[in-house]
């Protein structure tokens, strides 16, 4: 396949999809007269996306950087955190249990709280995307790291190999599929984190984010401007997995199965 | 046995004619947050027997955040509900054809409590001094902010409840008069509460709704339910011990010497000396347009909406 080939099936598909979603979901609102309160048109949300540009596009930057700082929190967090507890087998018995706090935590009960131990804003919101994107990154990176093939262990012992040694050159890289897929899951978790997070204490005014936005929205009946700020969302969480996916492939392809071109 | 038959069914019919139904028609007004004094009079109606006394068997649902109530009501997922004015508005102008036919508050109770010790004198000094306030992204604001021009106060969005402003004395918070700053001094507070209406941002709150083709095809269903709620209400600013105990059943949230002191709290915002000459619930063609006028200023509508067109006094 030529460059050319393999960008058109890999890109053409899911284009068609949208273009046919798109297309039908305008037609069923004109056809059957949909009220906008109930579902707007594409084409009244896309008329909001170019009418509130400006605002919107703030929106997107604000919750961005939240997204932006919880992400990357959390994938060193979660990475540096799950090494101890793979090559510890009582440590990982004391503390795995607790990580799944992370996972079932709802944002709602800890906003107040966030409120009085750090400040309302990018703080709060950026520690709410932590929390929510934190969970995936330990399990998987765990999962990786505890699943390394016994042969390739044993061989390791049998040339005598140091703990570090078989950290670094075994372990490690061959978590890297299973570090590869936490991230990606993080990557959109902690857009909805930060969203989410909005709701409850992002700052409103000139720099709110596509979460206070989507309420603000909703309360004045401007239904396609809360489409949207929602498309946005949606966009941001898509290229934060796209992100992730670049990275590896650039940090990776010269030698992990994984990323090698297919 | 033609005659016999034709007798029996033709008296049947007519016992069915001549007895209403003792529950009468079937009605449902959904309440837009939990069962709590704001909506004292429609639980004192329902217990004295006041939309029953006008044909109307009421069912009272609470509902919670989430879909607009004027939107159940225009999809007729409701006959009735309660809402704010500024939504009427917004509604109708997102092409919803609902209308108000009686406001429970005729002064707009929402506000913003802070620290008595701060030595705050008016809803300016909140916005002009250092410190956090927690408030909904909602017209009021907007409208406060156009007032004031760029806050020093950092806003956040609220999620609720009234810890954040316990733990911190640099916070301030909205507040419904009739409920958060009860809380805060039950719990050692020191609210101060500043009011949005002395701001001029006053628009009739916990107003009951309708679809406006029931006001044109049945109004006389509107009345006897405007009556009701009339005659509820009344029964509710005299005494609303009853209706305040049904209501703790249905929402323990909220203890029992709460639900009194909030009821004593909101007299003033229900009963009026125009209320008192027009009757409780009515509502003025004026205030509707100058709110319209206030949205469209703020840029929450697009046109400029008629305020005779959003209410019925019937």
């Amino acid at each position: 396949m030529t460059r050319k080939q393999r960008f058109v099936s890999t890109v053409l598909p899911p284009v068609v999809v949208l273009i046919l979603a798109t297309a039908g979901l305008e037609l069923a609102v004109r056809i059957f007269q949909i009220q906008p309160f109930l579902l707007p048109a594409p084409s009244r949300v896309a008329g909001a996306l170019w009418k509130y540009r400006d605002e919107l596009a703030i929106s997107l930057w604000t919750t961005a950087q939240a997204a932006l700082i919880g992400f990357v929190a959390s994938a060193v967090f979660g990475i540096l955190l799950a090494i101890p507890l793979s090559a510890w087998p009582l440590a990982r018995r004391a503390f795995y249990p607790y990580t799944v706090f992370f996972q079932t935590v709802p944002i709602i009960a800890i906003a107040p709280l966030l409120v009085i131990w750090i400040n309302p804003g990018l703080e709060s919101t950026a520690t709410c995307a932590f929390v929510v994107s934190v969970f995936p990154v330990i399990a998987n990176t765990l999962t990786g790291m505890l699943s390394t093939d016994p042969a390739l262990v044993d061989l390791f012992r049998l040339y005598d190999a140091g703990a570090w040694a078989r950290l670094w050159k075994l372990r490690l890289p061959s978590a890297i599929p299973s570090i590869m897929t936490g991230l990606r899951i993080a990557a959109g978790l902690a857009v909805i984190g930060t969203v989410v997070g909005e709701f409850f204490v992002g700052l409103l005014g000139e720099a709110e984010g596509l979460g206070v936005r989507i309420v603000a929205a909703n309360k004045v009946g401007k239904t396609d401007l809360l489409f949207a700020a929602v498309l946005m969302a949606s966009l941001l969480g898509l290229a934060m997995f796209a992100g992730v996916n670049l990275a590896a492939k650039l940090l990776l392809r010269h030698w992990h199965a994984s990323e090698k071109d297919t | 046995m033609m005659k016999r038959l034709a007798a029996i069914f033709g008296g049947l019919l007519l016992t069915m004619l001549a007895i209403p139904s003792p529950a009468g028609t079937s009605v449902q007004l959904t309440l837009d947050w939990k069962p709590e004094p704001e909506f004292g009079g429609f639980y004192a109606g329902q217990l004295s027997g006041a939309f029953a006394k006008q044909g109307l068997d009421i069912t009272l649902k609470p509902a919670g955040e989430g879909a607009a109530t004027w939107q159940l009501v225009a999809t007729g997922k409701t006959d009735f509900a309660t809402t704010a004015a500024d939504q009427v508005i917004i509604a109708r102008q997102s092409g919803a054809d609902v209308i108000a036919f009686f406001a429970v508050y005729q002064t707009f109770p929402q506000g913003v409590m802070v620290h008595k010790a701060r030595g705050f004198k008016s809803l300016r000094d909140v916005f002009t001094n250092d410190g956090v306030l927690l408030a909904e992204d909602d017209t009021w604001l907007h409208f406060l902010l156009k007032k004031f021009g760029t806050p020093k106060v950092k806003i956040s969005a609220y999620g609720g409840g009234i810890a954040d402003f316990l733990a911190r004395a640099d916070v301030s918070q909205q507040c419904f008069v009739t409920s958060e700053p009860i809380l805060a001094k039950n719990q050692g507070g020191d609210p101060q509460t500043f009011l949005i209406a002395d701001e001029g941002f006053n628009p009739y709150t916990t107003v009951v709704i309708c679809k406006g083709d029931l006001w044109r095809s049945n109004p006389d269903r509107v009345r006897a339910m405007a009556s009701a709620c009339r005659e509820g209400w009344r029964a509710y600013l005299d005494d609303p011990t009853a209706a305040n105990s049904a209501m703790h059943d249905l929402n323990s949230d909220m203890d029992l010497q709460t639900f009194g002191q909030a009821a004593a709290a909101q007299k003033a915002l229900i009963e009026t000396d125009e209320t008192k000459l027009a009757g409780l619930g009515t509502m003025t063609e004026a205030r509707w347009d100058a709110l319209c006028g206030q949205l469209k200023d703020l840029g929450v509508t697009d046109q400029l909406a008629k305020g005779g067109e959003c209410f019925v006094n019937p």
